[in-house]
């Protein structure tokens, strides 16, 4: 299994936020181990391999994971708790848990 | 009722009027309820209120209402003669919530975690103990999100393996201006944030007037847009090769 992940740098050089966050979480966790490859998309760099990525797997915000199974498939992860969970094989939490159900369905915080 | 039962009422009801959708949804369901949110979909309790007397409802009091949507839910609960089921979030997370992050947290780390605490966890709660749920649910609300809304379906984010929730959009079909129609046709009592502006009323921080011409969905969360920029793939940075 080989695990990429793309952040996304802004036009002023940082991290957009999101990827921040799950960076960080990932490296306080140590599980930034299991991510074979950081690929970045660059909002200054329209041919920026991330960005080819993101239009490839028709994915509209950052971060993503793109998780390459050894029989040949490919699954993408938009969800970060999804991922911990589905590919890290990890533990989440209600809020995590929660927070997710409402990433799956969007409207679901406008009851 | 399979799935495919329920895909086949689903087909059967699409066209019809949200008063049948909606007597079947509390004829068949004996163990159905009405959740409402304290705004437009007041419609759906006074529809249930002609079909049959002993319908049930429940609203969530996440604590942060404004104080017009608690005195709708109060007027209600008059004007209909029922016992409105308010439920609340468990305080124990709530307190560890605001003792860690305070009691704006939302504006910096995004409405998700208060939401998740506040409303979702209680209506999960209360879902699990449901065959069925009618909401006010209408395509027209999000272009985005509910575009798509069936009219009866599975619910899939809170069936579980063993218990399977089926869910009700009666108005999935109808245009705001109908909702309104019916409101003032038939003198329903309504949040008087509606008279300042408000569309969509969830909780008083997060919730704003909008414009005229404004969707209703940019009243909700609107600091978040920032955030969705800065993180979303545009169309300038996507350059096909």
């Amino acid at each position: 299994m080989k695990i990429t992940m793309v952040k996304k740098i802004k036009a002023d050089s940082s991290p957009c936020r999101k990827s921040a966050d799950v960076l960080e979480k990932l490296e306080k966790s140590g599980l930034i181990d299991r991510i074979d490859r950081i690929v970045v998309a660059d909002e200054r760099e329209p041919s920026s391999e991330g960005l080819a990525l993101a239009l490839r797997h028709k994915v509209e915000a950052a971060p993503f994971f793109i998780v390459e199974n050894d029989d040949g498939s490919t699954r993408v992860y938009t969800a970060y708790f999804r991922f911990l969970k589905d590919v890290l094989d990890q533990k989440i939490s209600e809020s995590e848990e929660l927070s997710e159900l409402m990433d799956q369905n969007p409207d679901l915080d406008f009851i | 009722m399979t799935e495919l039962d329920i895909a086949k009422l689903a087909l059967e009801y699409a066209q019809r009027r949200p008063q049948e959708i909606l007597k079947l949804a509390l004829e068949k369901f004996d163990n159905s309820v009405i959740s409402f949110s304290g705004a437009e979909d007041v419609v759906l309790i006074d529809m249930a209120s002609k079909i049959k007397k002993d319908f049930k409802v429940f609203s969530i009091d996440t604590g942060r209402l404004h104080p017009e949507t608690y005195r709708l839910l109060d007027k209600v609960r008059e004007h209909y003669g029922i016992k409105l089921e308010v439920i609340f979030p468990e305080s124990s997370q709530v307190e560890a919530l605001v003792r860690e992050k305070g009691l704006f947290s939302f504006y910096k780390d995004g409405h998700k975690e208060c939401c998740g605490i506040r409303k979702v966890r209680p209506l999960r709660r209360k879902l699990a103990t449901l065959d069925a749920w009618i909401t006010g649910q209408r395509k027209d609300q999000s272009p985005s999100t509910r575009a798509n809304i069936p009219v009866i379906q599975v619910d899939t984010a809170f069936s579980t393996s063993d218990h399977t929730l089926i869910k009700f959009n009666p108005l999935a079909n109808w245009s705001s201006a109908q909702v309104w129609e019916y409101i003032r046709a038939n003198g329903l009592p309504y949040n008087e944030l509606h008279t300042k502006g408000f569309i969509s009323i969830g909780c008083e921080p997060c919730t704003r007037a909008v414009l005229p011409s404004q969707h209703e969905r940019e009243g909700r969360w609107w600091w978040e847009e920032a955030i969705a920029k800065e993180c979303g793939f545009h169309e300038t940075n996507l350059v096909e090769k």
